[in-house]
């Protein structure tokens, strides 16, 4: 991504302590699994409510970064990776494999699961689906169309938390209403 | 919840016992969480109360869990039992841990005996809103008043807690009043107490 | 000088926001109706982003001339001047499309067009949990910061 001034390698904007947006996700999951009832709908409502967020989250990204283009899916893992994940979350992650269509990353931490551990009648629930949402909701607005997986996972017993991510296709820029 | 047989040391143990704010978010990503919380609440509910209720009955369950965290951590398990003890707790040090700042102001309610303010003007949650014409009074402060309420309900002071928009002048927008009126039982107990 | 109306777009095409501070020419006198106004606009703004591209003697493209191009990408133009009115433009790489139209005598308001976009849009509409995200809006807040800008341009 290139970008009208600096991007901005410290983070960007008013920082909050992270408690606060913690318990606050983890009493969605709460209420979503009152209001839904089966942990496979609220892995659906938490991916679709990620989604929702991506889509407002780059418009905020794009702006506190000052970019003004974004080139391929690969800058746009680096991207996610060296500044989206400090901006918004206050973590580093690293890409660990990255091909043009693929890549693997892993978060040296995760605000979202703090305080969580999953009872085991919730396996089936994946806590941080919204993570995927996110990823795919905001690389969807800036025209890539993306698979976002949740690959290692803390709370199922893995040591990191690991991202898997896939390019399906660029989206092109078509005119929205039939000629007249 | 229940342990899982994992080889790691419990996150929970692990969270609580380190010190707060190992890591800072910053402040769009609760914008956003908080506005799809409020955008899924509004599919569940039919009017404006309704969704103000289920704002609250979220924001409840952030506030128990912040004052286990906080009993824990900053009182040593030692727990507050006077109403004024508990208020400036959560004029102060809830405040300070939820939006990094004291609230603006604590005062007694001038009409009733059993009534309690913490206003807050810039509160995190009414920074960034406009309500539209068709949803009224609205107050999204109603999640904060909801995390008050939690904070007291399980540090044993029932209350009822509503959150209002208070024009006040020099001030460009209306800030946000949390309105706490205790329950009988809270303040016969705390007059037998004594002064 | 002089601001006459603001747009704004999202990619599909939806006139999220209208607002106009001076229209000595009625849109009944133009397009007809403020629907097919915006219609008119971003048709216009499509058009000549897609003539720009086709144009553009710099890049090496691998598609073919006039291909779709992906969201982003390809010549986006800040500004253009007619006889009667300017018209300055902001593309965000999310495809939020901010219009402005002032008389011929304002210079350069990139600086301020990234303003209504990174200060005013992104903090009183997106991260306002009422605003439902691809819908029109109406935003308080937006409006008020919007209009002081206006008014410290002249």
């Amino acid at each position: 991504m290139s970008s009208k001034g600096k991007v901005a390698s410290s983070v960007a904007g008013e920082r909050i302590n992270s408690e606060l947006f913690t318990l606050t996700y983890g009493a969605l999951v709460r209420h979503l699994l009152l209001d839904l009832e089966s942990p496979e709908e609220v892995n659906k409502q938490l991916d679709r409510m990620g989604q929702n967020i991506g889509v407002r989250l780059v418009d905020d990204f794009l702006a506190k970064t000052n970019t003004t283009r974004c080139r391929n899916f690969k800058e746009a893992v680096k991207t996610i990776a060296d500044t989206g994940f400090k901006m918004f979350l206050g973590i580093d992650a690293k890409v660990t494999q990255i091909g043009d269509k693929e890549c693997k990353m892993v978060l040296n931490d995760n605000p979202l699961i703090d305080f969580v551990e999953l009872p085991e009648k919730l396996e089936p629930l994946s806590y941080c689906n919204l993570l995927c949402g996110v990823i795919r909701g905001a690389l969807e607005q800036v025209s890539m169309k993306v698979e976002v997986l949740i690959s290692k996972d803390p709370l199922k017993g893995d040591e990191r938390f690991e991202l898997h991510m896939k390019l399906l296709e660029y989206i092109n820029e078509e005119y929205p209403f039939a000629d007249d | 919840m229940s342990q899982r047989g994992s080889v790691l040391p419990s996150l929970v143990d692990r969270h609580i016992l380190t010190s707060k704010t190992r890591n800072d978010v910053g402040v769009g990503a609760f914008a956003f969480l908080f506005s799809e919380i409020v955008q899924y609440s509004q599919t569940r509910v039919s009017n404006v109360s309704e969704l103000e209720r289920k704002l609250a009955d979220v924001g409840f369950d952030v506030g128990v869990r912040m004052l286990e965290l906080l009993v824990h951590r900053e009182k040593a398990g030692k727990r507050e039992n006077r109403i004024l003890g508990i208020l400036s707790f959560l004029h102060t040090n809830v405040w300070k841990n939820l939006f990094g700042k004291t609230a603006d102001s604590l005062e007694k309610g001038t009409s009733a005996d059993d009534e309690y303010m913490i206003s807050d003007h810039d509160l995190l949650v009414n920074r960034y809103i406009s309500v539209p014409r068709d949803m009224g009074h609205l107050n999204c402060g109603a999640f904060a008043a909801g995390i008050v309420e939690g904070v007291l309900k399980s540090a044993g002071f029932p209350a009822r807690v509503t959150a209002h928009s208070v024009a006040s002048e020099g001030l460009s927008r209306p800030k946000t009043t949390i309105l706490i009126k205790f329950a009988p039982e809270v303040i016969e107990r705390d007059e037998k107490l004594g002064s | 000088m002089v601001c006459y109306n603001m747009y704004i777009f999202n990619r599909d095409g939806v006139c999220l926001h209208y607002q106009e501070w001076s229209r000595p020419k009625h849109v009944k006198d133009g397009a007809g109706t403020l629907v097919d106004d915006a219609k008119m606009m971003f048709g216009l703004l499509f058009s000549l982003k897609n003539v720009c591209t086709a144009i553009d003697p710099t890049r090496e493209v691998k598609r073919p001339l006039g291909a779709p191009t992906p969201h982003g990408e390809g010549c986006s133009f800040r500004s253009f001047t007619t006889d009667c009115y300017k018209l300055h433009y902001l593309d965000s790489p999310s495809g939020i499309k901010i219009v402005l139209n002032t008389s011929t005598d304002l210079g350069n308001l990139e600086k301020h067009m990234w303003q209504i976009y990174s200060n005013l849009y992104c903090e009183y509409v997106v991260k306002n949990p009422l605003y439902t995200v691809g819908e029109p809006f109406e935003c308080e807040q937006f409006v008020q910061n919007l209009n002081k800008l206006i008014k410290s341009l002249g």
